[in-house]
């Protein structure tokens, strides 16, 4: 059983649709798969046709247990199942920064549903806060959008340098390239340089393709609207990817 | 849910009708022939599974709420559970199959349309798997099967619709009924065969009416396994058709005095040969059985080494095989079956001469198994040291009387207290029946040793790799030796002592099932 947190501490990376597709993928081979979508702008929800409601909101996700089973919903697709996000997610890091154990509060809250579940996928709001802290704890891998960008870079090694200041295994982080636009010689050539000079970059990219802007108006995993399209076929192959090199 | 359509209902109108309610979205029907697929024993409808096969995928349901357990996709249809694809449904299936063959029970046609209920959102709230069957290559529908599935977080939708399909003309149904109805089409019934023994018998019964509705019984499941041994589908139509025989045998051997006695002789002396037949078939088969096991037990180096041996005896089988199938396809064998059967459906005689004919059966019953019982107690209870092998043989023999007599008469007794003791039976038989084999194995293999069609370095390799196998059978022979005293003592505790007593001797313990 793996939690798969798809993090970032740049907005607009491409956190969710990686979330939701890679997890559509994942249930359709057969991994019981389950997204929980932790960005209070509940972008996963919106695409899975769920409400963003939960019950008893932040207070029910904050103790866990029966209040978090009973929100989970089934998506359309088989084997996949989501926890929607809820406006009050918002709060969620002044939520926990109250409480005993305030870094690991989300291993108590996902460490029931382990037995449910072979994966849980993580869609991560973005900020290096002490939410983002717990996303460290409880997930057993991170993977990381970065769109080869000066800015985008600059950011992850903010988060590289944040996670090595405090003690956090760096082993388990892994990037892709996002909103790849090919034309552009700039993006390869950061590509390049990125690839050689950090660790953990997978190989398979994510292009900027208006079909992954269009799961805004189909509300469905790419995967399931354009099943043949190039997007999906780039999501199918970083999906074959993750599965090879981070899950157990 | 599971649910089907009152008669004369259209059961596609009634879902078309839930529109008036909510969004309804219906997919693409798929027309597909779906082949359902169980054991000759009905290995998984006795664990309440169901099995079928359809467009290269094998499907297995729980009959009890009709949620697929596991699914894996084939390129041809496995026969044993080892040919099987790696995987989830092979590990589920392979402890209940064992060495069975899945055979195709019926094949029908299947038009499958999957219905989703939407929200404002557009977001599938319910699932509703609709399927009408036919025979294959006819339009007439012969049942209709609805699966109503809630989706996760939407149970209110789900309780609504399940409402309204009641309120207009669906009623629910328990999966099996429709297992039992597709099957009927094809003239079979679910758990209709067993290898168990599954008779009722009257206490007050007499004793040579009871005896042959035991007797026939035993004649139906030889009959059921002839065709099917013939055409070699798995090894225990033969396994079946032997313990039907030596039940047989030991019927008339031990419930004594109840037909005429030339009469009990002659049919004694048609079983022994009959049971004599097959005795080597069946070596052979549980040689090859072991083949996997056995080649676990011989170290790595000599593991290839070992091959000739199971070709040989590969080889060997199919020629005991056709030889026996000779024997069964033979005027004398139908001609002493005729006889067999002529004696069982005769008229019981008004006055019979056996001496034990007219006796209640209860009665002759608990004579026949205090009898063995007490035999079983001397045998076993001599001192450990004289615990040789000839002495546990004699005792294994005793416990097979004794089980087979408790199982003919199982419904004369109190169901748990009998069961109980034949629980107890079957730990000491099973460390018996352990030992024996093993004995038997080993001496098979050094007689084959000398048959092997191999000579020069190979043979001396094989013999080798056979010596090291007989070696492991005599260490595990050895624990089953030295297990015994303490199942024996177990077997034969007061408890269990007083159980026997209060069933088959004390008045009090009189049948009363």
């Amino acid at each position: 059983m793996n939690i798969l947190g798809i993090y970032s501490n740049k907005g607009g990376v491409g956190k969710t649709t990686a979330a939701v597709n890679l997890s559509f993928l994942a249930a359709e081979a057969g991994l019981k798969t389950l997204v929980c979508d932790l960005d209070p702008q509940s972008a996963a929800s919106f695409y899975f046709r769920v409400k963003p409601k939960l019950k008893r909101n932040a207070m029910g996700f904050r103790k866990g247990g029966k209040n978090i089973a009973r929100s989970i919903k089934g998506t359309d697709y088989e084997n996949l199942d989501i926890l929607p996000a809820d406006f009050t997610h918002r709060n969620l890091a002044s939520t926990f920064n109250k409480l005993k154990r305030r870094k690991r509060r989300l291993n108590r809250i996902l460490d029931p549903l382990r037995p449910e579940y072979n994966l849980i996928v993580l869609d991560c709001p973005p900020s290096i806060s002490l939410l983002a802290e717990n996303i460290f704890n409880v997930a057993d891998y991170l993977l990381v959008p970065v769109i080869p960008t000066t800015l985008s870079v600059r950011s992850h090694l903010q988060l590289l340098t944040f996670l090595k200041k405090k003690n956090y295994a760096k082993d388990n982080i892994f990037a892709f390239f996002s909103l790849v636009d090919r034309r552009k010689k700039m993006h390869k050539e950061l590509m390049a340089t990125i690839s050689r000079e950090f660790k953990g970059i997978l190989h398979n990219s994510i292009p900027s393709l208006s079909n992954i802007e269009r799961m805004g108006i189909e509300r469905e995993p790419v995967q399931a609207f354009a099943p043949t399209s190039v997007a999906a076929k780039s999501y199918r192959k970083l999906w074959q990817e993750v599965d090879e090199t981070l899950l157990d | 849910m599971n649910l089907s359509v009152l008669d004369g209902r259209d059961g596609r109108k009634i879902i078309g009708d839930l529109a008036d309610y909510h969004l309804l979205i219906q997919e693409q029907p798929k027309a597909k022939n779906v082949a359902i697929y169980d054991t000759f024993d009905w290995r998984l409808f006795e664990k309440s599974l169901l099995l079928y096969g359809a467009e290269n995928e094998l499907i297995l349901h729980s009959l009890s709420d009709y949620k697929i357990v596991r699914r894996t996709k084939v390129d041809s249809l496995p026969g044993f559970a080892w040919e099987f694809p790696d995987g989830d449904l092979k590990s589920l299936l392979a402890p209940i199959l064992e060495m069975r063959r899945l055979l195709k029970l019926t094949e029908f046609r299947s038009l499958f349309t999957i219905y989703r209920i939407l929200n404002k959102e557009q977001k599938t709230v319910v699932k509703l798997f609709y399927e009408e069957i036919c025979r294959v290559a006819q339009e007439q529908t012969l049942c209709v099967h609805l699966h109503v599935e809630p989706v996760r977080g939407y149970p209110r939708y789900y309780r609504k619709t399940v409402d309204r399909l009641e309120k207009m003309g669906f009623v629910q149904i328990n999966p099996k009924t429709m297992y039992f109805d597709v099957l009927k089409e094809s003239d079979k019934t679910p758990g209709e065969y067993s290898s168990k023994l599954r008779l009722q018998l009257e206490p007050n019964m007499r004793s040579d009416e009871a005896t042959k509705i035991i007797l026939r019984s035993l004649l139906r499941t030889m009959k059921a396994n002839e065709n099917y041994i013939i055409e070699d589908l798995d090894t225990e139509f033969l396994h079946d058709f032997r313990v039907a025989i030596r039940r047989t045998r030991i019927v008339l051997g031990q419930i004594k005095r109840v037909f005429p006695a030339d009469t009990t002789k002659k049919f004694q002396r048609d079983f022994a040969i009959l049971g004599k037949l097959s005795n080597e078939l069946r070596d052979l088969d549980v040689c090859l059985l072991k083949e996997n096991p056995y080649k676990k037990m011989v170290p790595e180096s000599l593991r290839e080494e070992i091959n000739p041996l199971f070709l040989f005896l590969n080889d060997k089988r199919s020629k005991v095989l056709e030889d026996f199938k000779n024997s069964l396809c033979s005027a004398e064998y139908s001609k002493a079956v005729r006889k067999w059967e002529d004696f069982l459906n005769e008229p019981l005689a008004e006055s019979p001469t056996a001496p034990n004919a007219t006796v209640p059966i209860s009665e002759l019953a608990r004579k026949r198994i205090h009898k063995r019982y007490t035999e079983i107690l001397k045998t076993g209870a001599q001192p450990s040291e004289t615990a040789n092998d000839h002495r546990l043989h004699a005792l294994r023999i005793e416990c097979k009387k004794l089980r087979y007599l408790m199982e003919f008469f199982f419904s004369l007794f109190p169901r748990r207290k009998i069961s109980r003791l034949i629980k107890e039976l079957k730990s000491l038989q099973d460390n018996l029946g352990d030992f024996n084999d093993l004995c038997i194995q080993r001496a098979y293999l050094r007689k084959t040793v000398d048959e092997l069609p191999i000579s020069g370095h190979q043979a001396k390799k094989t013999t080798l790799a056979i010596g090291s196998l007989i070696g492991r059978l005599e260490e595990q022979t050895q624990t089953a030796k030295g297990s015994f005293s303490e199942i024996f003592t177990r077997f034969a505790s007061p408890t269990n002592r007083g159980l026997y007593h209060e069933l088959f001797v004390a008045t009090k313990g009189k049948a009363s099932p």
